[in-house]
């Protein structure tokens, strides 16, 4: 028997139908699949860096372990801080954690856009917290000054202290053969003296790209001539008299003691010179630093030493720490507040430090037996003073004002005091139409 | 009786049905041209009469934001350094994909080939080309540095000085696009009719002499057409600079999309990212226009 199988109008309007209603059906029935089948499931957003290895490597396991999947997405640093924003304000929940940098904690808190974890349970008062950086999780802050509109609010705690970087001095024990330089000057004589010997190129390396990398690099240099950001009133200072002394150093001493192409460089580039053999002296986060005894990824294992930032006045750090929230959003809150109360207990802070990376409480910096040589060096420069940038929603915005300013005065090497000046300006005329005076 | 007025009903359905039926066809079209064409305008166009503080709306502003604008040092700069690199890209891709189009357009052996490598840039990922310009002008270990220190000579500075960042930036552009005017310049020289040329020929009209006389003149409005695209496109050109230079050194090399962008989501000034996109799309809409209406005076002379 022949069967005749001819494609009708009517047979296509049926098919679609078909295939319309099918698709309809699966996908109603696969919506909520995903937080159905949560268990203790919790997906983590991080911007890919160095100073998390440790964390990936030795505690996720960890956390497997103890009944925990962690789903763990990483993007470039410069996505994230808007990826993550849009996700929390728009409701999105892509993710259950986010693993900020801690500037971006206001920005966050003021959107009112991340769970209250003391009232989930994570005591923010516990002794044990490195207390400059528990008071980092706070919005508003506990101390220092407020924006308007947060003046009478109560701090809550929306974000916990997830790795405790700052920075510190990494410089060449063979060129600095007395140990840690004590001052920027002893940094670029003896560096010079390194040159000279053919040991390294430069004295010192740093980033210069625009924004957030110049300004991060130019901060503890700032920091060290003793200048201060903001008053009281949110009125910019940093173009004090210190604070010029510190950016003419920056744009014309260090930049003679630099790669001649520091001006564009990041990170990575600042990382190959350092670990390449080629630089005497980086202030640095931990990212390139827990590498510095890896022969695979270092050609001078064995010539890095840590130490405090230099001085001119002060020897102070700029505080970087990772400081993970759980957006609103989440689809997976409890799970995430349930990992986070065991990652910050005093035992998996000490497995964090043993596996090298820097804990965020007190009690893991003293284990027998740190992971890395970093970690009682980061504790020295926690005492000898640490701070963080200023607590203020648009820090962003600042800091691409000054960043601008002060690659301009790189490129010319000179007029690092006019820089800051005219960013000065610039930040007063932006916080004026945001409202701050 | 009964029969007649089942008739008239029948015939008013039929009717009412054959009246409906188009604008049911169209509903599934339209709603999807409402949902993600005009209501996102629509969204865009409100978001730029507000204030937004912290990702949220607190206050309409009607035309503050756009009068902002025009007193804003960095929108003016990105503003400059975007119409001098859509000027010199778009100007240099025209004139080397004529050049090549002419070339290409002879038969030789190979030239099949030569045409689809011709093309190869335009294809790749713009990500993907930022990445290996990176990688060619990097001062530290860049493909230039290398080259001039075998050669005998030091690091070769692009990225960290601001005239040669733009111009880098500039050189890429050139070499991604070029391919995309030969293509459309190509189609138009194939297209043009034969006899002109052969009777110019006959009366022993030089190479020069038939290009400026016919060939050019002829090409007007294919000419016209790709740069008035090129120029649209240039306009929003934002993933290479993203990649190659973030905008800088300074604001070098800080693109209106790149400003829009960070004023939008990482200073979440979203209101007045917003008036800033309309005025650029306005701009653009404006110089549309304007390359139309040049067409058009092309065409009747």
């Amino acid at each position: 028997m022949m069967h005749s199988s001819r494609l009708t109008r009517r047979s296509v309007i049926k098919g679609a139908l078909g295939l319309a209603l099918a698709t309809t059906a699966l996908t109603t029935l696969g919506l909520p699949m995903p937080a159905k089948a949560a268990g203790k499931k919790v997906i983590i957003g991080a911007f890919a860096d160095g100073g998390l290895t440790p964390f990936k490597e030795k505690i996720i396991p960890l956390a497997k372990e103890q009944g925990f999947d962690i789903q763990f997405l990483e993007d470039e640093y410069g996505v994230t801080l808007e990826k993550w924003f849009a996700d929390a304000q728009s409701g999105a929940g892509q993710y259950d954690l986010y693993l900020l940098d801690d500037p971006w904690v206001p920005q966050f808190g003021a959107a009112n856009v991340l769970e209250d974890l003391g009232a989930g349970g994570i005591d923010g008062s516990d002794k044990d917290w490195i207390g400059p950086m528990i008071d980092m999780g706070y919005w508003p802050p506990q101390k220092g000054p407020r924006v308007k509109g947060f003046e009478n609010a109560k701090p809550t705690l929306i974000c916990v202290p997830f790795v405790g970087d700052l920075q510190t001095l990494t410089y060449r024990n063979d060129v600095f053969t007395g140990g840690a330089p004590k001052t920027w000057d002893e940094v670029i004589a003896k560096g010079k003296e390194g040159v000279a010997a053919g040991k390294i190129k430069y004295p010192v390396v740093f980033r210069g790209v625009s924004g957030n990398p110049i300004v991060t690099s130019w901060y503890p240099v700032f920091l060290s001539f003793g200048g201060s950001f903001f008053d009281d009133k949110w009125n910019p200072i940093f173009n004090s008299a210190e604070g010029k002394a510190s950016a003419d150093f920056f744009v014309g001493t260090m930049k003679q003691n630099a790669p001649s192409g520091v001006v564009e460089f990041d990170s990575d580039q600042e990382g190959a010179a350092i670990l390449g053999g080629d630089a005497g002296a980086i202030i640095q986060y931990s990212g390139n630093a827990l590498k510095a005894d890896d022969p695979a990824q270092t050609k001078v294992a064995g010539k890095l030493d840590f130490g405090v930032v230099p001085k001119q006045e002060k020897a102070i750090a700029q505080m970087g720490i990772f400081i993970a929230g759980v957006p609103k959003s989440a689809p997976n809150k409890a799970n995430s507040i349930e990992f986070l109360k065991w990652y910050v207990s005093a035992e998996t802070q000490a497995k964090l430090s043993e596996a090298g990376s820097i804990p965020v409480k007190r009690s893991a910096f003293g284990i027998a037996k740190p992971g890395n040589r970093l970690i009682p060096v980061a504790l020295q420069q926690l005492d000898a003073g640490a701070l963080p940038r200023p607590r203020t929603p648009d820090w962003a915005k600042v800091e691409e004002l000054l960043g601008i300013e002060l690659n301009k005065a790189l490129q010319a090497g000179s007029g690092g005091g006019a820089a800051l000046d005219t960013a000065a300006k610039q930040v007063k005329d932006y916080l004026t139409t945001a409202g701050y005076y | 009786m009964q029969n007649g007025m089942q008739a008239r009903k029948y015939r008013l359905q039929g009717a009412g049905l054959d009246l409906a039926l188009p604008y049911l066809m169209l509903a599934p079209g339209l709603t999807v041209v409402l949902g993600v064409l005009v209501y996102p305008l629509w969204d865009g166009l409100r978001a730029s009469t507000r204030a937004y503080r912290y990702g949220s709306p607190v206050a309409d502003v009607g035309f503050h934001n756009y009068v902002q604008l025009w007193s804003d040092a960095q929108f003016l700069n990105s503003l400059w350094v975007t119409v001098k690199f859509v000027a010199l890209s778009v100007s240099i891709e025209a004139v080397l994909g004529f050049a090549l189009a002419l070339f290409c357009l002879r038969e030789f052996r190979g030239i099949r080939l030569l045409r689809t490598v011709l093309i190869i840039p335009m294809v790749i990922t713009p990500v993907v080309v930022a990445i290996l310009f990176r990688l060619i002008y990097a001062s530290d270990a860049g493909m230039l540095t290398a080259l001039s220190v075998a050669m005998g000579g030091g690091g070769v500075q692009i990225l960290g000085n601001p005239l040669n960042a733009f111009i880098g930036l500039v050189v890429l552009d050139v070499w991604e696009w070029t391919p995309l005017m030969f293509l459309i310049l190509l189609a138009g020289l194939q297209s043009l009719p034969h006899e002109p040329f052969e009777a110019a020929r006959v009366d022993g009209a030089g190479s020069w002499r038939v290009f400026a006389d016919l060939t050019f003149p002829m090409m007007r409005p294919v000419l016209a057409i790709a740069i008035v695209l090129r120029t649209i496109d240039a306009f929003g050109t934002f993933d290479q600079v993203f990649v190659l230079t973030r905008g800088g050194p300074g604001e070098a090399t800080r693109l209106i999309s790149i400003y829009g962008y960070d004023t939008a989501f990482k200073f979440q000034q979203t209101g007045y990212a917003a008036a800033l996109f309309v005025t650029i799309g306005l701009v653009v809409l404006a110089l549309a226009f304007s390359a139309i209406r040049l067409l058009r005076r092309i065409d009747a002379s």
